[in-house]
């Protein structure tokens, strides 16, 4: 509801810890990995995806209904959430979520970028994050950069949106302008958080995952060996990294790989980084940053059941499963074959 | 503040102040019981009402859990009738 007042992680555990119980599981994922699209619509229909296919089902088919369904009751279960959370918890709750926030102005920009139709753009955002009905009204009927600029003004986005927006205009590309969206939401992400035990673990997640996505991206800078610089990627807040050492590590595979099998993740993704060094497939030590990070999300929750952790570690599920849908149909459509799928599949 | 409590309640009784009127002394008990009664029915009611707003077949569940603490008021006031 708002930052006000005292919290009530009781009223919020509790509703979410009963969605959770209504999360597709291995069972259900054998069952739509079979399936055509068509089928996975009417699948989703008869579980808690109705509304949104109901609602969705005479303007789109197929693969479009399914991705717009998931987003749309991502967005749902999300804003839900919000709107319970009181005090510091909701405070909590929305530094996560305020990602969406980030992903839906950057669509924004893109869409203008790319002079697509307002509807389209429309479709693509998932109203998940704090931005109200209102401002997502005006961001879509922004008509240039410099408008939507200005929408965000009283945001956390308006003044690096405004200091980015001068480089914008000089090299007319994107990067500028979505490297200070991304920068302003790590910034925000890892700020101030209160130093009680629950808040502590949740902060050690947020923190291993900003170390996830700094050597996901040096990784992939180092095998591709583009003259990039690293420390432009640089994501702060994480443990794992310092902005000299991913730039100095992102020069030099073998150096990185072995850096990351010395630290503190060494035995979730040792097995990940092995094949890597074998195979040479990033897939691998990407699919296995995202299983360690599930792992770590069912694990929260489990210490202090009444606190924030519950709650994130069911945002984190949810998210998830809305990802595995999405392959699944996604790899349906392409014709892949279903233990193809279900490979690429992240399920603990 | 623990250690104040007992030394209050030592001056309290030296003095002859309220609490060695064992009537006085029953009303605090009872009233402290019915506190921590409430203190607890507040976080189980709101989980309670969270479970029910997912799912109505909670709500005979929410009430029973909801109003257990109360007992311990119960208990508070079987001293009311030994005392």
């Amino acid at each position: 509801m708002s930052a006000v007042g005292s919290s009530n992680p009781e009223y919020v555990v509790a509703r979410v810890r009963a969605r959770r119980g209504s999360l597709y599981g291995d069972e259900e994922y054998r069952k739509l990995v079979r399936m055509s699209p068509a089928e996975i619509a009417r699948f989703m229909e008869e579980s808690s995806y109705e509304t949104e296919i109901n609602a969705l089902g005479s303007r789109h088919a197929g693969v479009d209904l399914i991705e717009y369904a998931l987003n749309r009751n991502l967005a749902k279960q999300f804003e839900g959430i919000l709107d319970w959370s009181e005090g510091g918890l909701y405070d909590l709750i929305a530094r996560y979520l305020r990602k969406f926030d980030a992903w839906n102005v950057k669509t924004v920009i893109r869409g203008i970028y790319t002079d697509a139709g307002q509807e389209a753009v429309e479709v693509d955002l998932i109203r998940a994050g704090e931005f109200d009905d209102r401002r997502i009204r005006r961001l879509l009927e922004a008509d240039s950069i410099d408008a939507v600029i200005e929408v965000l003004e009283d945001t956390i986005y308006g003044e690096p949106l405004r200091s980015a927006y001068a480089e914008y205009e000089e090299t007319d590309t994107l990067v500028p302008l979505e490297n200070a969206i991304d920068r302003a939401f790590y910034e925000r992400l890892l700020a101030n958080l209160p130093g009680n035990e629950p808040t502590r673990q949740y902060e050690a997640f947020l923190k291993a995952e900003v170390d996830f996505r700094n050597a996901d991206n040096a990784l992939r800078l180092a095998r591709s060996g583009a003259d990039i610089d690293p420390a432009a990627y640089f994501i702060e807040g994480g443990d794992l990294f310092t902005r000299d050492q991913l730039a100095r590590l992102a020069r030099n595979l073998d150096e990185l790989v072995e850096y990351i099998a010395d630290s503190q993740y060494a035995d979730e993704l040792g097995p990940a980084l092995r094949e890597l060094e074998d195979a040479n497939s990033l897939i691998a030590f990407e699919h296995a940053t995202d299983v360690a990070l599930l792992a770590y999300g069912d694990q929260l929750g489990t210490i202090h059941p009444v606190s924030v952790t519950p709650i994130i570690s069911y945002i984190l599920a949810k998210e998830r499963e809305v990802d595995n849908i999405r392959a699944i149909a996604r790899g349906k459509e392409a014709g892949l074959p279903a233990d193809e799928i279900e490979s690429e599949l992240v399920i603990t | 503040m623990l250690e104040a409590t007992n030394e209050l309640g030592t001056v309290v009784l030296e003095a002859g102040g309220t609490l060695t009127n064992p009537d006085a002394a029953i009303a605090i008990a009872v009233g402290l019981a019915a506190l921590g009664a409430g203190y607890a029915e507040r976080g189980i009611g709101s989980a309670a009402v969270g479970a029910m707003a997912e799912d109505d077949d909670l709500f005979i569940n929410g009430l029973i859990l909801t109003v257990l603490p109360e007992t311990i008021v119960i208990l508070a006031l079987v001293l009311v009738f030994v005392l």
